[in-house]
């Protein structure tokens, strides 16, 4: 739809092609771009699950007789806006349950009860940054709306969040608005769910908890913040499920997963923040898209040999299929696998003398499949026989991806998920007494890495000092 | 505790952030597919590669003169690069006399 909209606004009539159960989320979509409407083509069923013969007399029946309408069909004039409220604009008066019902009627809610937000409230949590509360932050699809610091804070007052933890959620919404992060994306059907990830001091002045539990709810300040990126999603970047947000089967908000940067000093490790570019010390948030994931129990081992195999294979495992299309699919080189080891784990492979960059370069070597399987993978899962889509050796041949590829005609030879030891992101967390790590499986560009500085007000310590119960 | 007003109610505010895009008309339709050109645009996803040709061939038969131009000619529209394909395009649709575009895949 994005492209169709370029072109309409280039003056050149466009019709989209859409599977049967898209056409809401085309017409949402339509409307976050500025069209009233913007004609689409059904394409009945789906598609992936048809065979030839049934896909063909689908689009010759159906589909073909659409386009010709949505191209020679005058369409109508666009209409304006409904009216919105203004920011600092009450727009309704009621008890608690009332409050709920009425957010919950117009979507603004997830279904839990939220924080009613009223403008007392939200001046405090204002408190907490030096920021103006009319500044924007970005404009968001898909609805593109404005973030700003005032929103910040009103779905931070929703979520149950605290005012001290403004600097956090402000530096996620930057996130949230960077291109790279590749918001547009967050209503894609595999439903990845965002990880936030906390560095820096500020995780133990705020009771963020890194220990047992790590990925658990039950910590307010871990479960309110991911609850409110959640929150944001839905009310200020539009993403609403049966609308916008085709999840088949999504998943729900993430905790906060606060690294442990105790035991990452005594080993000798960085904090992730440093591979995302920043120092050791910084408050920062990193955010990532990831489908799922898989606990690895019992990493057990006396040293890095004896458990770094168990850990490669589980990160091959969770990042395989789908995931592979991030790797030499559908884009190149924008797989990045998180593996989250416990404290246990990672003062272990840090004793064989292991250093995180040496655990990235294992998994860089290790984690691998043969290439005829990778191209098993790529063509049989995801892309037809007849995709223009060509196999590594092809691909590596032509100068498209690079020769690691391809290093021998080996079919067998095996060959990374990754470009490079660096694409791999580690992290330390959960019980310290416990030989378990968990594998995340990225999802691409549709969800990039990207971290932010959390940017903390002038008079923080005394503010923190006067908020009762942070 | 929000301060409760008015006899025990919470006087709230919406959540929500002022929409900034721009209300557009679609353009103008085209009174007949005779003799035009039409650009493909694809996220090389969804059988594209098989959709596209059947479009092509029907359109073909009913329309004369009509021709397509291959969506290896733009770019991806689904990808990492999506917004420089996507900024690029008007020029592009423009440069090539483009009449009408056929997007896909929403699926």
């Amino acid at each position: 739809m994005r492209a169709a909209a370029v072109a309409e606004r280039a003056g050149i009539p466009s019709v989209s092609l859409v599977c049967q159960g898209f056409a809401g989320q085309a017409s949402s979509t339509a409307a976050g771009l500025g069209f009233t409407h913007l004609p689409v083509a059904i394409m009945p069923g789906h598609v992936n699950m048809q065979s030839y013969e049934e896909l063909k007399n689908n689009i010759l029946d159906v589909t073909v007789g659409q386009v010709v309408k949505g191209l020679v069909e005058e369409q109508g004039e666009s209409t304006g806006p409904d009216p919105e409220p203004q920011a600092r604009e009450v727009v309704f008066t009621g008890s608690f349950e009332e409050v709920n019902d009425f957010f919950y009627a117009r979507e603004w809610s997830d279904g839990l009860p939220i924080v009613p937000p009223t403008i007392d409230k939200i001046e405090r949590f204002l408190r907490f940054t030096d920021r103006a509360a009319q500044e924007v932050l970005g404009v968001l699809l898909c609805d593109r709306r404005e973030a700003t610091i005032w929103n910040v804070a009103v779905n931070g007052v929703m979520a149950g969040c605290r005012p001290a933890y403004m600097p956090v959620l402000i530096a996620i919404v930057e996130a949230l608005a960077d291109p790279k992060y590749g918001l547009e994306h967050s209503g894609n059907t595999p439903g990845p769910e965002t990880l936030i990830i906390l560095n820096g001091p500020i995780i133990k002045q705020l009771g963020f908890n890194y220990e047992q539990g790590a990925l658990r709810d039950g910590f307010r300040a871990n479960t309110s913040v991911g609850r409110f990126l959640r929150l944001y999603l839905r009310n200020v970047a539009g993403f609403l499920p049966h609308k916008t947000d085709k999840g088949t089967f999504g998943g729900t908000w993430r905790v906060v997963m606060a690294e442990n940067e105790d035991v990452l000093a005594e080993i000798g490790w960085a904090p992730l923040c440093v591979d995302m570019g920043f120092a050791s010390g910084d408050n920062v948030v990193t955010i990532a898209r990831y489908t799922g994931g898989d606990t690895i129990a019992n990493a057990s081992g006396a040293s890095a040999a004896r458990i770094m195999p168990y850990i490669a294979d589980a990160v091959l495992r969770a990042n395989l299929g789908w995931h592979l299309t991030f790797t030499c699919g559908m884009v190149v080189g924008t797989l990045r696998p998180l593996v989250a080891l416990s404290p246990l784990i990672a003062g272990t492979i840090a004793r064989s003398g292991w250093s995180k960059a040496d655990v990235r370069q294992y998994l860089f070597d290790h984690a691998r499949l043969p290439a005829h399987e990778f191209d098993r993978q790529l063509f049989q899962y995801l892309h037809g026989a007849d995709h223009p889509l060509r196999t590594l050796e092809e691909r590596v041949r032509l100068g498209e991806i690079p020769k690691l590829f391809c290093e021998s005609p080996d079919p067998n030879r095996r060959v990374p998920i990754v470009l490079s030891p660096d694409d791999f992101m580690v992290a330390v967390c959960g019980d310290p007494s416990r030989d378990n790590a968990y594998a995340f499986s990225h999802n691409g560009f549709i969800g990039y890495p990207t971290a932010k500085r959390i940017h903390l007000p002038k008079n923080w310590e005394s503010l923190l000092r006067e908020e009762p119960n942070r | 505790m929000a301060r409760k007003q008015n006899q025990g109610k919470y006087q709230v505010v919406w959540p929500r952030g002022k929409k900034v895009v721009e209300r557009t008309a679609p353009a103008r339709r085209l009174e007949s597919l005779n003799g035009k050109t039409i650009a493909e645009l694809w996220d090389f996803v969804f059988r594209g590669e098989e959709i596209f040709p059947l479009i092509e061939a029907e359109l073909s038969a009913r329309f004369e003169g009509v021709r397509f131009l291959s969506p290896e000619r733009f770019g991806n529209t689904h990808s990492i690069e999506e917004r420089e394909v996507l900024a690029a395009l008007p020029d592009r649709l423009h440069e090539l006399g483009v009449d009408a575009v056929i997007s896909g895949m929403g699926c």
